[in-house]
């Protein structure tokens, strides 16, 4: 960590500061009847260019936690290999205890608050979902450690659009199965695909229960483009 | 001077990047009030960002003793670090001394703790209640910088300029003729406590959801919950 | 950068360059030392108006201020523009003075033209014309307008931004440097149907515990309650610090 690129960089007396590259956009997640899921799309963005096309953004740590990633995607990478080097040493000991999500998260919201204090944050959120004590566990983290922990969390445009689509639907069924989130992530993730210009309609959905960790994907996003042929006025 | 700061504008030629704000401001409302043999502690459950509602269920209140709870506004990232520090070093005095530490000293500390970070604040407005040695309810505020205040009751926050002048009217007896001042009961507090919060939820979008009231006695810290409107 | 003459490099030292340098100067200056914020600011001032039971009232502060140092305690920030009619103008105090007299001039126009009273609704509309025909050079003033319907007396209240955005609600208005303050005291105070003495109570409890707690209002106090066939001034006693 020490080692990498001074990143603030002096320039005409002008210091500028690092700013994300390949990004990956909304991150959903949703906590059901006994576990969690997460989703999001696989593209990498560069800038307004969809670049990469296969970028997975959803993980599994280890058989008691998933975590998805939106943002830079260079700096999840990092992390990435950060998070799997704890686990392996962690498997080593060979003691039978595990990482538990809410150590995982809170252990994120200061490596994540310790960058932004230098002016140098990791450009990411992050949502971690998992078991703990045998209860669903859904938090997140932004760029400068905002965390806090919700049934329902989205990151980016997702906010403004899934969010309010997944409130809407908590109400109405309080104790969702794990069918019932799925189709509610799918959903909310066709939605996204219409209306966010920096999405992609292939997608990872990583599922946690009592039985363990699945991630699904590449999977695709249906897609009616029947409506398009009605819309005037852009030609 | 005009001139120099111009003439440097002008000469620079480069990419132009948004500087990093290292804050963010994410809202809710602490209002504190104490009486003769309490402290009524009161934060709305709302995180929110610019017109985003992060959650509808965030405490902003964090009890660090039988006798203490604190009340924290502002960035939330730089709530989490000042409280998880002052909660470590709550039970360093605790194992130093073999007993809990006092609410003014808790205060003392804080502001302490506080101007450590003068030059790189923790940009959160803390408002800290409890009962001090004599058992007597006391509300001690902060600015982020460690400047503290003590006094009988106080709101802070997002909706904090709406809220105090009606505490100062009606626990303070602000402006009031013919009346003597004397201290507030507990359920004439818990009243105007519940009626402000209202009155925020209303104007105020950062305030909202509900409210979760911290009721500090001799005989220990009672939680309860009362909800606000949602939108 | 947004300039009076975009696109293409000027050759230095000329008419087009020189023009360019000068207005981006002046936007520059504007920008850092005149935010139009700090215009709202500058002379510092709080009023309130509420509706009551077939009345209304109308309350203001009464320093006049540059900046944080007081220099009188008789501003006047509410006109009366008729009968039962009273605007007030927090804000740049200059600009309260200057929108007064064209509002009074634009009213006595329209009076001899119709030959009776303005509705106050009418005169809210007149007032948001005058501010929007200075849409992108405004007075910095929020108009808070207070007044009864000439015929039926049903009580009216008003505020607008600076541009003339206007806004009537059923309960009450506020503008100046502390309506944060008063929007917290009238929302727990204000209650549908007071009647004129109870408005009074009202408005001032509002107004003077709102004041108290903003460093550039206060200084006394002036409230109108108006009803049908009276109209009540009343000064009142405030902190002086």
């Amino acid at each position: 960590m020490q080692g990498s690129a001074k990143c603030i960089v002096s320039l005409d007396n002008f210091n500028y500061f690092r700013a994300p590259i390949t990004t990956g956009t909304s991150v959903l997640g949703i906590t059901f009847d006994g576990g969690v899921a997460i989703a999001a799309d696989i593209l990498g963005s560069y800038g307004s260019l969809a670049r990469f096309r296969d970028c997975p953004r959803v993980m599994k740590v280890n058989d008691n936690i998933i975590l998805g990633a939106g943002g830079d995607y260079a700096d999840f990478q990092y992390l990435k290999d950060v998070i799997e080097q704890k686990i392996l040493e962690e498997e080593c000991l060979d003691d039978g205890f595990s990482l538990k999500p809410r150590a995982l998260h809170c252990w994120l919201t200061r490596v994540m608050y310790n960058r932004r204090s230098k002016l140098d944050p990791f450009w990411n959120n992050f949502i971690v979902g998992g078991m703990q004590d045998d209860e669903p566990f859904l938090g997140t983290v932004d760029k400068l450690g905002t965390a806090y922990l919700d049934r329902h969390i989205a990151t980016g445009y997702g906010a403004y659009i899934a969010l309010p689509l997944m409130r809407e639907e908590a109400e109405k069924k309080p104790n969702m199965t794990e069918k019932d989130a799925h189709k509610l992530l799918v959903k909310c993730l066709q939605v996204l695909y219409y209306r966010d210009a920096r999405s992609f309609p292939k997608f990872q959905l990583a599922t946690l229960t009592r039985d363990g960790v699945r991630v699904e994907g590449p999977l695709n996003v249906e897609q009616n483009w029947e409506v398009a042929h009605l819309v005037r006025g852009y030609l | 001077m005009a001139l120099d700061v111009a003439s440097d504008y002008y000469n620079f030629s480069g990419p132009k990047t948004a500087r990093f704000n290292p804050y963010s401001e994410n809202g809710g409302s602490v209002v504190a009030i104490a009486g003769d043999d309490f402290a009524l502690l009161a934060s709305d459950t709302r995180l929110s960002a610019d017109f985003s509602i992060y959650t509808r269920e965030q405490s902003k209140l964090f009890r660090l003793s039988d006798t203490t709870v604190l009340g924290c506004t502002g960035c939330w990232c730089d709530t989490l670090t000042l409280t998880r520090i002052l909660e470590a070093r709550m039970q360093m005095y605790l194992h130093e001394h073999n007993k809990p530490m006092s609410t003014p000293a808790v205060a003392q500390m804080l502001a302490t703790m506080l101007y450590y970070k003068r030059f790189f604040p923790y940009y959160v407005s803390n408002v800290l209640a409890g009962l001090d040695e004599e058992g007597k309810g006391c509300v001690y505020s902060y600015d982020p910088i460690g400047h503290c205040e003590l006094s009988t009751y106080k709101a802070r926050g997002s909706a904090g300029a709406l809220l105090q002048p009606l505490l100062d009217n009606q626990i303070g007896f602000q402006n009031m003729e013919n009346v003597t001042p004397e201290p507030i009961k507990m359920d004439r507090a818990m009243a105007i406590l519940k009626d402000v919060f209202i009155s925020a939820a209303e104007r105020d979008i950062h305030t909202g959801d509900s409210i979760l009231i911290n009721i500090i006695t001799k005989d220990g810290i009672k939680v309860e919950k009362f909800n606000l409107r949602r939108d | 950068m947004a300039g009076l003459c975009e696109g293409g490099n000027e050759p230095p030292g000329s008419l087009r360059a020189i023009c360019k340098l000068l207005f981006d100067l002046l936007a520059l200056f504007i920008e850092r030392f005149m935010p139009f914020q700090s215009f709202m600011i500058y002379n510092g001032g709080a009023i309130v108006a509420m509706k009551g039971k077939k009345c209304v009232a109308i309350a203001a502060d009464k320093r006049f201020g540059i900046q944080n140092q007081t220099l009188a305690f008789d501003f006047q920030k509410i006109f009366e523009m008729g009968p039962h009619l009273f605007i007030g103008l927090p804000g740049l105090a200059t600009d309260t003075q200057t929108v007064h007299q064209r509002l009074k001039f634009r009213l006595n126009l329209y009076e001899l033209n119709e030959n009776r009273r303005i509705h106050p609704k009418t005169f809210a509309s007149m007032v948001s014309n005058l501010l929007y025909e200075k849409r992108f050079g405004p007075y910095f003033v929020k108009p808070v307008i207070a007044g009864l319907d000439p015929k039926t007396f049903e009580p009216y209240v008003c505020n607008m931004d600076l541009i003339g955005s206007p806004n009537e609600p059923e309960d009450f208005v506020v503008g100046g440097t502390c309506s944060e303050q008063l929007y917290g005291m009238c929302e727990v105070l204000w209650k549908p149907d007071l009647e004129p003495d109870d408005l009074f109570e009202t408005i001032s409890q509002a107004l003077v515990n709102a004041v108290d707690s903003d460093a550039i209002s206060g200084w006394g106090a002036v409230v109108h309650v108006i009803e049908k066939d009276k109209i009540t001034t009343r000064s009142i006693k405030t902190r002086m610090d």
